[in-house]
């Protein structure tokens, strides 16, 4: 065995972890303030939806991944004061006002013969986007000092990941003809628009690009 | 979508067939029947020496299924319906969302084990009264209403049922029904929190809520359906309730309102009898 009072290097070799991120406590605190508020209108949607949608496999993994998301919310909810934001409330908000109409578009649809659109609205736009965010975050953040924040985002990616492969299963699963599939394309783009517009789930510069003026480098 | 979903339009495939509480109401059979067409029985708690023993746990379990659904759109619909923060906490509704993952596994569960029991989805009617409990513009409403009169039958029905499967031999039942048993007591926890939580300071909003409790429980206990009597076919399970936050006082009010309706249901088929009889003299 090796002598137990030989300095060892208080990193080992194996750990690469960095300590530059690309967001200070500020700009950490306001995305998950709207990660926050995008969660729970999706776990909100979902939770609605249930009652209206006829088929039962969907009707029961609504149910299930409303609970996910609201288990999102509720971790962004309370990693919200350990960033020194001591009333979440406060940055629970949507990046823009796009953002709020993407919402109103995503929800509007209700009638049993819209399954589809609800489906697609969720899986093939909001949560490819929340992924596209939480993956820039998790890969941008420092990954010593923002560690707690990165811990969420790996057990809520591995949801986002999840639900988005259910979703997308029981799309192919209804569809079943070529009108279908341009009555899926049509709502993706519609969506897809007003998303383009609010610039992602925590606004422009969600996946970097044109970053918000307080983001910088360390 | 709109907020306040009607039960009318709640969504279902062709298999299932809906009906309303007043449907079942003016259906002239009954849970409890008279001596004669129960086989001269004078203990009619479902258990396996019951003459229809199979029958009736396989319309048990479909209620017990089509129930679930509804508790599951109910449980969703209450995250959506209000407004957080101003009309419902954020923490009422995370539970909400938990309640919904539940309800949406119990579905699951129910579906499996009437498949076990020989039944097909749709086979029974659809009693939509539970999803109708969860309709109300308050949520503390639907939390007295769906919470703790709704799931607190569902304590009742699945000690019932649990107790079915072990005197049947069958553990696959017993086990299934056990472990929805837990979450349905922490189910009626959740609304007796909020409902105390929510209430502290407004007596009469908390009046209300106990009141509409009141008014589904005896709904639930027509025909005598579940009481702590031998001739109701589900039995009070008085210590699980207690786990899930109910005062004696309140598991005594439900007993005694379950038993008044035991007796009124008893008196109107004797009435039922003695007018059969009068018309064949």
């Amino acid at each position: 065995m090796a002598d137990p009072h030989k300095p060892r290097a208080p990193f080992a070799p194996w750990d690469r972890r960095e300590l530059p991120g690309l967001f200070d406590v500020e700009e950490s605190a306001r995305r998950i303030g709207n990660y926050k508020w995008a969660e729970m209108k999706l776990f909100e949607a979902l939770g609605g939806w249930v009652a209206t949608v006829p088929e039962l496999d969907v009707k029961m993994r609504l149910g299930t991944h409303c609970y996910k998301h609201a288990w999102h919310s509720e971790l962004w909810h309370k990693r919200l004061p350990e960033l020194r934001e001591m009333n979440p409330e406060r940055l629970t908000q949507p990046a823009n006002e796009a953002m709020v109409r993407f919402v109103e578009a995503l929800t509007e649809p209700e009638a049993p013969e819209l399954t589809i659109e609800k489906l697609v609205g969720v899986y093939r736009v909001f949560i490819p986007h929340f992924i596209s965010a939480y993956t820039f975050h998790k890969n941008n953040t420092s990954q010593i000092t923002d560690a707690p924040t990165i811990r969420s985002l790996n057990f809520i990616l591995q949801d986002e990941f999840d639900d988005w492969r259910d979703g997308e299963m029981l799309i192919q699963s209804l569809i079943e003809t070529a009108d279908e599939v341009d009555r899926a394309a049509a709502h993706q783009a519609t969506l897809e628009k007003l998303m383009l517009e609010a610039g992602g789930i925590a606004g422009h510069g969600s996946i970097g690009g044109a970053t918000s003026p307080s983001v910088t480098a360390y | 979508m709109r907020t306040f979903f009607p039960v009318e339009d709640l969504a279902r495939d062709d298999r299932f067939n809906q009906i309303t509480m007043r449907d079942r109401m003016g259906d002239a059979r009954s849970v409890l029947t008279s001596g004669e067409a129960a086989g001269k029985r004078n203990n009619n708690r479902l258990t396996p020496s019951r003459k229809d023993a199979s029958d009736a746990a396989r319309g048990l379990m479909h209620g017990i299924f089509v129930g679930e659904i509804q508790a599951l759109e109910g449980a969703g619909r209450t995250c959506f319906d209000f407004e957080t923060g101003t009309e419902a906490p954020f923490a009422l509704k995370l539970d909400m969302a938990r309640q919904a993952w539940d309800e949406a596994r119990h579905v699951e569960i129910s579906i499996m084990l009437s498949n076990w029991m020989g039944t097909e989805i749709g086979q029974y009617a659809e009693n939509t009264v539970l999803f109708e409990a969860a309709c109300s513009s308050d949520p503390v409403l639907r939390l007295a209403g769906v919470n703790r009169a709704l799931e607190g039958l569902a304590i009742d029905v699945f000690t019932t049922m649990k107790e079915f499967g072990d005197l049947a031999g069958d553990p696959y039942l017993e086990f299934c029904e056990d472990w929805m048993l837990a979450d349905e007591v922490t189910h009626v926890k959740m609304g007796s929190d909020w409902l105390r939580r929510l209430t502290e300071h407004d007596p009469e909003r908390r009046k209300k809520a106990l009141e509409f409790q009141g008014v589904v429980d005896k709904l639930f206990s027509y025909g005598g359906t579940r009481s702590d009597s031998e001739e109701s076919p589900i039995g009070l399970a008085r210590r699980f309730r207690e786990l899930a936050g109910f005062s004696d006082v309140e598991v005594e009010d439900i007993a005694a309102v379950s038993r008044e309706a035991l007796d009124e249901r008893k008196a109107a088929v004797a009435r039922m009898q003695a007018a059969a009889t009068l018309a064949g003299a």
